[in-house]
């Protein structure tokens, strides 16, 4: 184990996130609090995309179903924080299941055309029930407070959040060193050869969908709380973008790439806040960028350049050259 | 008769340009087996050159209309040298990924240009406003126009395929890459030709939809959707299948707007991909495996 393994360095931006709230202003407090939920969508994107192998474009929706779960609950049955935020992201999880059925049956572009129609129809939805929804305006989402705990609105956000990201990581990190990450992967690397060896489809590729829906479920909880405010604004198809970025920038099947992934495409969307136009060349560029030139990701740079870097089940598109001509073979059928 | 006549002839104009974007979809894909998720946006960027060429150069609607075509093959060979040709050889995943970061590359560019959010450009119209009445069936001139035009791009199309070189290449290619090879086609230079033929057909349909549906740069999505869910439905791999695709969303949309409620207008067509595609996706893909073997 070198002294920059992926444990170590994990750790260290840890500490540092632990005492965040201790020397940063209100903004630096909101971005920090903003890379943790992007964190979390990462994780669950990548659980998806990168191990999973389903090109789904779905997460922004199940983004936006969490923050207006948890938000309307609260709104519309008084229910408090501490209730509607776990129920909104269960609610999340079980459209996140309901999206795996035709999943199951559509592979590769299919599967990608049916989740953005459904991300546009969920969209059309946050925009057009107004009754539920209040429409296109949005509505401001009830502060909650840490009442008993001396923290103030921001600070006890900042902590939730890490709480929430650091369960989530850790959760992610063992799933996917377990048997259901070994089986994600081998659904990815060929469902033929997956299904002839005993892992049955339906049952990961909607346990992947489902833990992707939950991830994406309490980011958008933990969202809305952040902003004060729900508006269907946020959850569009350049959502969609930032998030695929987030997991290609860090490195598609990597847990730990999700979080630098995550935390680099944050800052850099803040940085370019101004101009939504360069903010969408920028990504737009990132995405070609990294899957033309870098397929691994940073993480993939990590590993070559740093012990202890050795990321179980990562890196058999791109990194690792060798395993790429069966892959070939079976993305083949794929393609129409 | 008067509402069911003007729907209808407003969902087929819709459809036809629905229909021309995934003709471009289906070319690209026909020849190199991407699925280009750049291809609305492509439309939208060539309608914004074709409004700069004709509304800020002052220069003739034909002349705008040759412009959009010209700049949309180019920016298609362009995009191709420039990222596709090295992505050749990865995934579905990657693939996508990388047209959709193009896509965003283009609408970016075009904001920064073109205007911020919710800046609508109209676009002068080549015919005059006022409808006219046949009997009960009212007609609008600009329809008409654009369904003239996309049936005339769309022979075009056609002749280009069964009568040049370049098109009997692009065929022959589609039909066996590697055969066609061995005859001394360089599929580099096919894959080259089919960006910029399936963008010159987004260009070509951007200047008949600009004057119906105005300019603004987050257009190209709702095109693109609505053209790849055409494309699907034809099997993504045939041309008249994208055409007959392409009508039946728009008239889909037209009457679901028409008869259910304006709001289903939006929603109609997503309902219908997801439909074809959770109930019968069996018949959709039969029929591109029939092909492989």
């Amino acid at each position: 184990m070198g002294l920059f393994s992926r444990r170590n360095v994990l750790a260290i931006l840890l500490l540092l996130a632990l005492i965040v709230p201790s020397f940063a202003n209100a903004y630096q407090l909101f971005v920090g609090n903003l890379i943790l939920i992007y964190v979390l969508l990462a994780i669950g994107l990548n659980v998806l995309v990168g191990y999973a192998g389903q090109l789904a474009f779905a997460n922004a929706a199940m983004f936006g179903i969490g923050a207006y779960g948890t938000a309307l609950l609260q709104v519309h049955l008084s229910w408090p924080f501490y209730l509607a935020f776990p129920a909104g992201a269960l609610i999340a999880m079980a459209v996140g299941l309901m999206i795996s059925l035709p999943a199951l049956r559509l592979s590769g572009l299919y599967l990608a055309l049916s989740t953005l129609a459904f991300a546009q129809f969920a969209q059309w939805v946050f925009l057009h029930w107004d009754t539920l929804t209040f429409g296109a305006g949005g509505f401001k989402s009830p502060p909650i407070s840490f009442a008993p705990l001396p923290l103030s609105k921001p600070v006890g956000l900042y902590y939730l959040s890490l709480i929430t990201t650091v369960c989530v990581t850790l959760f992610a990190q063992n799933v996917v060193a377990s048997r259901i990450g070994r089986a994600f992967v081998a659904v990815r690397d060929s469902e033929i050869a997956a299904q002839s060896l005993g892992v049955d489809l339906l049952r990961y590729k909607a346990l992947a969908f489902g833990i992707s829906g939950f991830t994406a479920g309490l980011a958008g909880g933990l969202y809305s709380q952040l902003l004060n405010f729900v508006s269907p604004e946020g959850f569009d198809l350049f959502q969609m973008v930032i998030q695929k970025s987030t997991i290609v920038v860090g490195g598609l099947g990597s847990i730990a790439g999700s979080v630098l992934g995550a935390a680099a495409i944050v800052i850099i969307l803040e940085l370019l806040r101004e101009v939504k136009g360069a903010q969408e060349v920028f990504f737009g560029a990132v995405l070609i960028f990294f899957v033309t030139f870098l397929r691994g990701g940073i993480v993939s740079v990590l590993q070559q350049r740093l012990r202890g870097w050795d990321e179980p089940l990562h890196g058999t598109r791109g990194t690792d050259a060798k395993s790429a001509p069966q892959l070939r073979l079976d993305e083949k059928e794929s393609l129409p | 008769m008067l509402l069911f006549s003007y729907l209808l002839l407003g969902g087929l104009t819709s459809g036809v340009l629905y229909a021309l974007v995934a003709l471009g979809l289906v070319v690209v894909n026909k020849s190199t087996g991407i699925v280009n998720f750049a291809q609305g946006e492509l439309f939208m960027f060539c309608g914004f050159l074709a409004w700069t060429v004709h509304v800020q150069f002052g220069l003739a609607y034909p002349l705008a209309f040759l412009a959009a075509i010209a700049g949309g093959f180019l920016l298609g060979v362009v995009t191709d040298r420039v990222a596709f040709r090295s992505l050749a050889k990865t995934d579905v995943v990657g693939l996508v990924l990388a047209t959709v970061g193009l896509g965003f590359v283009l609408r970016g560019t075009a904001r920064m240009i073109w205007g911020g959010k919710g800046d609508y450009l109209s676009f002068p119209p080549i015919t005059s406003p006022e409808p006219v009445m046949i009997g009960t069936i009212m007609i609008i001139p600009q329809q008409m126009a654009a369904l003239a035009g996309a049936l005339v791009i769309m022979l075009a199309f056609a002749a280009f395929f069964k009568f040049t070189r370049a098109g009997k290449i692009m065929r022959a290619t589609a039909d066996n890459a590697k055969a066609s090879t061995l005859v001394g086609i360089s599929i580099q230079n096919v894959y080259t030709l089919a960006f910029g033929t399936g963008a010159a057909i987004a260009g070509a349909a951007a200047v008949l939809a600009a004057p119906l549906s105005l300019l603004y740069p987050d257009m190209g999505f709702a095109f693109f959707i609505k053209g790849f869910a055409a494309a699907v439905l034809g099997g993504l791999n045939s041309l008249s299948g994208a055409v007959v695709g392409g009508l039946l969303v728009g008239i889909v949309e037209s009457m679901a707007g028409g008869y259910i409620h304006s709001n289903m207008m939006e929603v109609a067509p997503f309902l219908l991909i997801m439909l074809v595609l959770i109930v019968c996706p069996t018949g959709i893909l039969s029929l591109y495996k029939a092909r492989d073997v």
